[in-house]
């Protein structure tokens, strides 16, 4: 993980002030997008792909670091460490 | 500013997209052996698409003034069939002297199967049999960190693996860290769709630093930019980063890496 001052080029306001607009379409893009699935017949309430972008907005609202590594997280198959011995590969 | 694209699929693209992407300032790029967009039916199929490869791409580049160089393997889509992936690794070294071929690639994990594994152990042992530098594809979305993981494991497993001569591709926010830290090269390869966008390439960039990480478009037959790189310049510049740091993801890296196979030939007027 780099600390280089020379990889941090903005302060927080003007990184705010660059992409308030980009990040305002993109919350409104997921606000129209909900609005289209409570529109349309049927019900996806209970897919568990639904479940997962609750808990992906959960994380976009908490107060912790690493918000996009851990969204991924979240939308990805564990790893087991013991995979080799499973499949028979060393 | 010039640039070398080190993941791009030109047998998918127009020779329109040649004459743009000189445009753009790209003087060199390098092409992995994919899937074709359907499952091919004998190795004599792998053996016109490596002529293709290794002939008929560099001549359509050279016209444009980009050096292009490749990559050969069987993806890891049609490692499902480990009887035709064995006869075409077979194959692949009547290629290895072709004047642009790097390596072996992009070889991986898919769906992370058992058959998928065994096939990239083996294109693996190939690699280390012709000296060969490795270029690797890691699986997409749900797939790619138990995957990528999966494949850390099998070249940390190797004793004769040289990790400064692997490029692990498409790396996201969850598996950067892992390629880097254990010593690998780490490729982001920049998507519409799927995959990374260039803004968040570049807090890539900030957040782990230039050192052996590069930049690539894919620029595959699926919705793909051939000129995804030229955003991410444009995306580093907008937020104020130096020519140098630039200039090293896309430019400097590459060559670096490169350099390590003994085809690669330094690149004029640079």
């Amino acid at each position: 993980m780099s600390t280089d001052p020379k990889l941090h080029r903005r302060s927080a306001e003007e990184i705010l002030a660059d992409e308030f607009l980009q990040a305002r379409s993109r919350i409104l893009d997921l606000a129209a997008f909900l609005d289209r699935l409570e529109r349309a017949p049927g019900s996806a309430e209970q897919e568990a792909r639904m479940r997962l972008l609750a808990e992906g907005l959960e994380i976009l609202c908490d107060d912790e670091v690493g918000k996009a590594q851990r969204v991924q997280l979240l939308m990805s198959r564990d790893y087991d460490p013991a995979w080799q011995t499973k499949y028979g590969i060393h | 500013m010039e640039y070398i694209d080190p993941h791009i699929h030109m047998v998918s693209r127009t020779t329109d997209d040649y004459e743009t992407l000189a445009r753009m300032g790209c003087v060199a790029m390098s092409e992995p052996a994919f899937w074709a967009g359907f499952d091919r039916g004998s190795v004599e199929s792998f053996r016109d698409y490596f002529r293709q490869l290794t002939q008929f791409e560099p001549k359509r580049a050279a016209q444009f003034g980009i050096k292009h160089y490749t990559w050969l393997c069987i993806n890891a889509k049609e490692a499902e069939n480990v009887s035709l992936s064995r006869e075409v690794i077979a194959m692949i070294p009547e290629f290895l002297s072709a004047p642009n071929v790097l390596g072996i690639g992009e070889i991986g994990l898919n769906k992370n199967t058992k058959n998928e594994s065994t096939i990239f152990l083996e294109h693996v042992d190939l690699a280390v049999k012709y000296n060969q530098q490795i270029l690797i594809h890691t699986p997409h979305l749900e797939d790619k960190y138990q995957g990528t993981r999966m494949i850390l494991d099998m070249l940390m497993g190797d004793s004769r693996i040289d990790r400064s001569r692997v490029l692990v591709d498409h790396v996201e926010e969850h598996t950067i860290q892992a390629v880097l830290e254990n010593g690998f090269w780490a490729g982001m390869t920049l998507y519409p769709v799927t995959k990374c966008t260039p803004q968040r390439a570049a807090d890539m960039i900030e957040r782990y630093g230039p050192e052996r990480l590069m930049a690539n478009s894919a620029g595959d037959w699926g919705p793909s930019k051939p000129t995804a790189i030229p955003d991410l310049i444009m995306e580093l510049k907008r937020r104020g980063h130096s020519r140098e740091l630039i200039r090293r993801v896309v430019y400097d890296n590459p060559v670096a890496f490169f350099s390590q196979s003994r085809q690669f030939l330094p690149l004029e007027n640079s």
